[in-house]
């Protein structure tokens, strides 16, 4: 049954940064602040498809973020997601070359975003690229490597969900399919400084 | 140390992933130390293993983002016909409980005998306009004439002994709100009437004896005398013995 309530911050950062109960966690974080982050992006510009995926993208530099312990508390979980909330839409704007002739406060939060963390959003084109990558990899290929480094299964776990004949044939084509992938990231200048920002932040 | 020696960059990987240790793994870090180039493959292992995970948390945020958004965005479920139908009748019949209820409640508690006989009394007239031959009695003048205190001062001094005259006696006791007198001038007149043919307004003595039994709280008399009206078809006021009338008295017992 799933249960259905909202965590208090360091219960939430607690289970982020370990990966324990991520769906519960991230499912929280939609219930908490979806409502009211969504609703700055429509008041400033915004369409609801853009209020939706400017919080997908929001939720998972948060998450990011916390597992590389980018956030440490200093102000609350709330107040650091209306910032990242506030600066990727702003960034998304200038991108889309139509900066806000003023931009309206926020009302329904009654909170005052004066935390900055523009320096954490890394660029949006850049992750898109990453994305794009890894997404053309191939299902197989894409598959092993989210099961063993996003996942952290086991050869033996991945060769019981994968159906192939031995752990090693697993390790051989988990090992291709790195190779593969951190060709075509080498193989991409552009994105020096995204992969810098995904590796150390 | 060159890193296209055959088996490094697999050795470099099993490092990323945590598979090396000992001397192995002594041995590595030396050769990583000393190797920029090895260093940079070995960072280009750490980028790429960083966009994979950070892929893997796309997905998943994708994922329940779907969900979330497909609920939200769902429309409510029109609830079945026969459902809704049973769920409002529930609704409509709890409302009518509840306001049948608080209308019982209401009526209970702010009920009176006094409530119960001003919305009952109608006072009695005198129909019949007397002929020359036959005067009207000194009981029934004061009666017309509203002069209740004459009407009882003038029936004990003894000048009309009458069933008519010990009615109106009644009627005056119970305009002057004097129950007691009312309900003895009552009982003489049906006393009068047991052995009397024809009866001579015993019928009006029983309703208005009833409604004097209740301002003057003896509901289980007024209770007796209310049916015994009810049940005689023949009875002049048995139109106004109304059911409600009944239950209201009862209520009053019942308090």
């Amino acid at each position: 049954m799933e249960v259905n309530r909202n965590l208090p911050d360091t219960e939430l950062v607690s289970n982020l940064r370990s990966g324990q109960r991520m769906d519960e966690s991230i499912k929280a974080i939609y219930r908490s602040y979806f409502d009211s982050l969504g609703w700055y992006v429509m008041n400033n510009s915004g369409s609801r498809q853009d209020a939706e995926d400017v919080f997908q993208e929001v939720v998972v530099s948060f998450i990011d973020l916390v597992q590389k312990n980018k956030f440490r508390g200093e102000s609350t979980v709330k107040t650091f997601l209306f910032s990242l909330n506030r600066h990727t839409w702003l960034n998304e704007l200038k991108r889309r070359g139509r900066a806000m002739a003023r931009e309206e406060k926020y009302e329904r939060g009654q909170e005052r975003v004066e935390l900055d963390t523009s320096h954490l959003i890394a660029d949006r084109e850049g992750k898109a690229e990453v994305a794009r990558l890894v997404g053309e990899l191939g299902e197989t290929c894409r598959k092993i490597l989210l099961l063993f480094y996003y996942e952290n299964l086991s050869m033996k776990e991945i060769l019981e969900r994968m159906h192939y004949e031995t752990e090693q044939v697993v390790r051989n084509k988990k090992y291709k399919c790195l190779k593969q992938l951190e060709e075509r990231l080498n193989g991409n200048p552009a994105l020096k400084q995204t992969l810098k920002n995904l590796l150390h932040g | 140390m060159d890193n296209s020696t055959p088996g490094m960059s697999e050795k470099l990987v099993e490092y990323l992933d945590g598979g090396l240790s000992g001397g192995d793994k002594q041995e590595l870090e030396k050769q990583l130390a000393a190797d920029a180039v090895l260093q940079q493959e070995y960072q280009n292992l750490l980028a790429t293993r960083a966009a994979i995970k950070y892929h893997g948390l796309q997905q998943q945020v994708a994922g329940i983002h779907r969900q979330v958004m497909q609920k939200a965005l769902s429309p409510v479920k029109p609830i079945a016909s026969l459902k809704r139908k049973v769920k409002y009748s529930i609704a409509i019949a709890a409302s009518i409980l509840l306001l049948a209820g608080t209308y019982l409640v209401y009526n209970f508690y702010t009920l009176s005998p006094d409530k119960i006989f001003d919305s009952n009394y109608r006072a009695y007239e005198l129909s019949t306009p007397r002929d020359n031959n036959q005067p009207e009695t000194p009981v029934e003048k004061a009666y017309r004439e509203r002069d209740y205190a004459a009407l009882i001062r003038s029936h004990d001094a003894g000048k009309d002994k009458t069933p008519g005259g010990e009615f109106l006696c009644g009627m005056a006791a119970l305009e002057l709100k004097a129950n007691d007198k009312a309900i003895s001038y009552f009982n003489k007149v049906i006393s009068a009437n047991l052995k009397a043919s024809p009866k001579v307004l015993n019928d009006e003595a029983e309703y208005y004896l009833s409604l004097a039994y209740i301002r003057n709280e003896d509901y289980d008399y007024a209770l007796e005398l209310l049916r015994k009206i009810k049940e005689d078809p023949g009875h002049t006021y048995r139109e106004k013995v109304t059911n409600k009338l009944i239950r209201q008295v009862r209520m009053l017992k019942w308090r």
